[in-house]
């Protein structure tokens, strides 16, 4: 399709390609994007009230830290890693940031929290890059080293997260719009552009996609690797620190429920496990419709306990169906190529 | 944390040879190692000796080792009790990672351990008034294998990666336990179930639970099973070479279909044993076992890509970790420094032989 030159090719298709559908198309992203359309708008029916100032808010911190982590574990996927230990990490980054707000000014609060962050993700990143170590064996064992130190930090919920912080990120610091959301808009498109218009972001989707063909074309793909998995921490810290200040409390199991979930987000955005493709706009979506399944059957006076449920027939039906149409298709219409 | 550090890098050092050598020895030598003899020439001996140790006797000597350096720190720890005490830790970590390792050497993963140990055992409590103990026993075992069986289907037949598949089954195990049970009413253990687990019995003159006699018969069983059945060969070649072993005629969707279910029923018998010995269930008594499970599988020498490893390993890998634990607490470091070792464990044994085979 992008060989088509654009004088020859007719106008729906130029138009196909210029509003980005089949970059979503090809990088997964479709399915779980129409499966957060349909979840809204089915939400706004059930709950018109979501579109209200108070509702939107909840439901905004409630979501931007699991986006977050989403996209930290996306762009570890995209170089052919799982991080087990993310959930640790952020149990870390959250303690580490709410300790040091009672003692440190908040900037540095923040600045040793994103290094923390960033640390651990370079622990993982070395083994894995320069070591030759399985992603998953590391991240395993630094689940463990990452975690207690997380309660040696800090081994009860507490911690000085202050109003104010509250306030300025997850809080009425805009007349409308739930500042979170803001922040993380700030976020995702900084890292939109990181992935899609720096080097280092094509080198990340090259390593993923074919290890052999970037190293022969001369890349450094172990400090890709390396530093994929630096940003996948900081990426984990920002979204430790928004659940520290949204919860206003620094707890060392946090992050815990944030592995299983940050994976299945993954899975949902349409992301190959063996690295290469995945998409942002898939990623903070999906995570989106599994935040907020437990919302939506509150209002709709069905047990939450379905949420469990019905996220899980969700991942297998969005990731399945297109696995099963492949095969479908392969058996009609025979190998063509 | 700086009196427990070397002891583990002694145990590692006394692997150390037998990692590297086997790391040497070639791709083509088997799990159990009764292939090894071959190509060991132009060596020297003790470097062909080592060679041909199979690859489960290592956590064992890590676990003689660091056994005997709690001797050394505390005599008193050098006691059939305080053996029999580790080891039935272990063997209870073991159970619930017979399973994993099915899945591992299959070149997969099971994350719904966790919630199939919940599952059955709260269904097995819940069933044991309708159905009686045994009734239960055996509809708890095969709730397991139908986890297990949709497992399977879903990674064999869809080709869904097994981390999504087995992450989605644990989510939704979890909602159906939430969903189906009540709580209130499960506070009764059957009398069976505790004489397999918990009661103490006499073997060979000493007194233990009698959990690890059961476990131990469990891990000889499935160890006769992996090594010895054609369809426990197979799972090895579908493992390191799915598609070499589909070309070859074996079918590999079959085999991989019924690992899975026997991952799933071990996990399943694994629930009713933790019910049994610790004699309470809750929604969430299997979340430890998620990374612990992994865990005592790696310790215990398997290799993450399939392929390679044993339940004999395991039950080393669970008593490696049981004993730190134990030298843990006897030194008074506090169970976070239980977690951090056992993290340093895991690098320790990947770095020694976890390296992708060229």
């Amino acid at each position: 399709m992008s060989a088509v030159s654009p004088s020859t090719a007719p106008a729906w298709s130029r138009w196909w390609n210029a509003s980005g559908v089949t970059r979503l198309r090809r990088e997964g992203a479709v399915a779980p994007v129409l499966a957060f359309v349909v979840f809204f708008v089915v939400y706004v029916i059930i709950n018109p009230a979501l579109l209200t100032r108070f509702q939107l808010q909840t439901a905004a911190n409630l979501v931007v830290p699991l986006v977050l982590v989403a996209l930290a574990q996306l762009v570890i996927v995209l170089v052919g890693g799982i991080d087990i230990s993310i959930g640790a990490i952020m149990s870390l980054a959250n303690v580490v940031f709410a300790v040091q707000l009672e003692t440190m000014p908040v900037p540095v609060a923040i600045l040793l929290s994103i290094g923390v962050g960033l640390g651990c993700g370079l622990f993982n990143g070395f083994l894995v890059a320069y070591g030759g170590l399985p992603a998953i064996a590391v991240t395993l064992a630094s689940a463990f080293i990452f975690g207690s130190l997380a309660r040696e930090v800090l081994d009860a919920p507490g911690g000085g997260v202050t109003k104010e912080i509250y306030l300025a990120t997850s809080g009425e610091l805009l007349p409308y719009l739930p500042v979170s959301l803001v922040w993380l808009a700030v976020i995702a498109v900084l890292l939109w552009l990181l992935l899609q218009r720096t080097s280092l972001g094509r080198h990340i989707y090259g390593v993923g996609s074919n290890m052999e063909s970037v190293r022969a074309a001369g890349l450094n793909a172990k400090l890709t690797k390396l530093l994929a998995f630096g940003l996948a921490g900081v990426l984990t810290s920002l979204g430790a620190m928004m659940l520290a200040s949204s919860t206003v409390t620094g707890d060392p199991r946090s992050g815990d429920p944030y592995l299983l979930s940050s994976i299945a987000a993954v899975a949902l955005a349409g992301a190959v496990f063996t690295g290469g493709r995945g998409s942002i706009i898939g990623t903070i979506l999906a995570a989106c419709t599994l935040g907020l399944i437990g919302n939506l059957l509150f209002f709709a006076r069905v047990n939450s306990y379905w949420q469990y449920v019905i996220s899980a027939l969700i991942i297998v039906a969005v990731v399945g169906i297109p696995v099963v149409w492949r095969k479908v298709a392969f058996r009609v219409k025979g190998n063509r190529s | 944390m700086s009196t427990v550090a070397p002891p583990v890098g002694n145990a590692a050092g006394a692997s150390g040879p037998g990692g590297s050598g086997s790391g040497s020895s070639g791709a083509g030598d088997s799990p159990d190692g009764s292939e090894r003899n071959t190509g060991a020439t132009g060596r020297s001996t003790f470097g062909s000796v080592i060679a041909r140790v199979p690859r489960a006797v290592w956590p064992l000597v890590a676990f003689l080792v660091l056994f005997g350096i709690g001797g050394i720190i505390r005599p008193n720890l050098i006691t059939v009790d305080a053996l029999i005490g580790t080891a039935t830790f272990a063997i209870i970590l073991a159970i619930a990672s017979f399973g994993q390792t099915i899945a591992v050497i299959q070149a997969g993963i099971d994350l719904s351990v966790p919630n199939t140990i919940g599952f059955s055992a709260l269904a097995f409590l819940t069933l044991v008034g309708p159905l009686g103990p045994f009734g239960a026993f055996v509809a708890a075992l095969l709730a397991g294998a139908v986890i297990g069986f949709l497992n399977g289907i879903v990674i064999a037949k869809l080709g869904l990666t097994p981390i999504v598949t087995t992450i989605a089954m644990n989510g939704l195990l979890f909602g159906v336990i939430l969903l189906a049970f009540n709580f209130s009413e499960l506070t009764v253990t059957p009398d069976f179930v505790i004489a397999m687990t918990s009661a103490k019995i006499s073997v060979l003159g000493l007194s233990m639970p009698a959990v690890l006699p059961l476990g131990l018969g469990l891990m000889l069983v499935l160890q006769l099973v992996l090594s010895f059945t054609g369809w426990g060969r197979s799972l090895f070649v579908v493992g390191s070479a799915a598609e070499t072993a589909r070309l070859a005629g074996l079918p590999v969707d079959r085999i991989r279909v019924v690992g899975y279910m026997l991952s799933g029923g071990l996990a399943a018998f694994a629930g009713i044993v933790i019910v049994g010995y610790y004699q309470q269930a809750s929604a969430t008594m299997g979340a430890s076992y998620l990374l612990s499970s992994v865990a005592a599988v790696v310790v215990g020498g398997a290799s993450i890509f399939g392929g390679r490893g044993s339940v004999v390993g395991t039950v080393g890998g669970a008593l490696v970790l049981a004993q730190v634990s134990t030298l843990v607490a006897v030194l008074n470091l506090g169970a976070n420094i239980q977690q951090l070792i056992y993290g340093v464990i895991i690098l320790l044994v990947i770095s020694l032989y976890g390296r992708r085979r060229a």
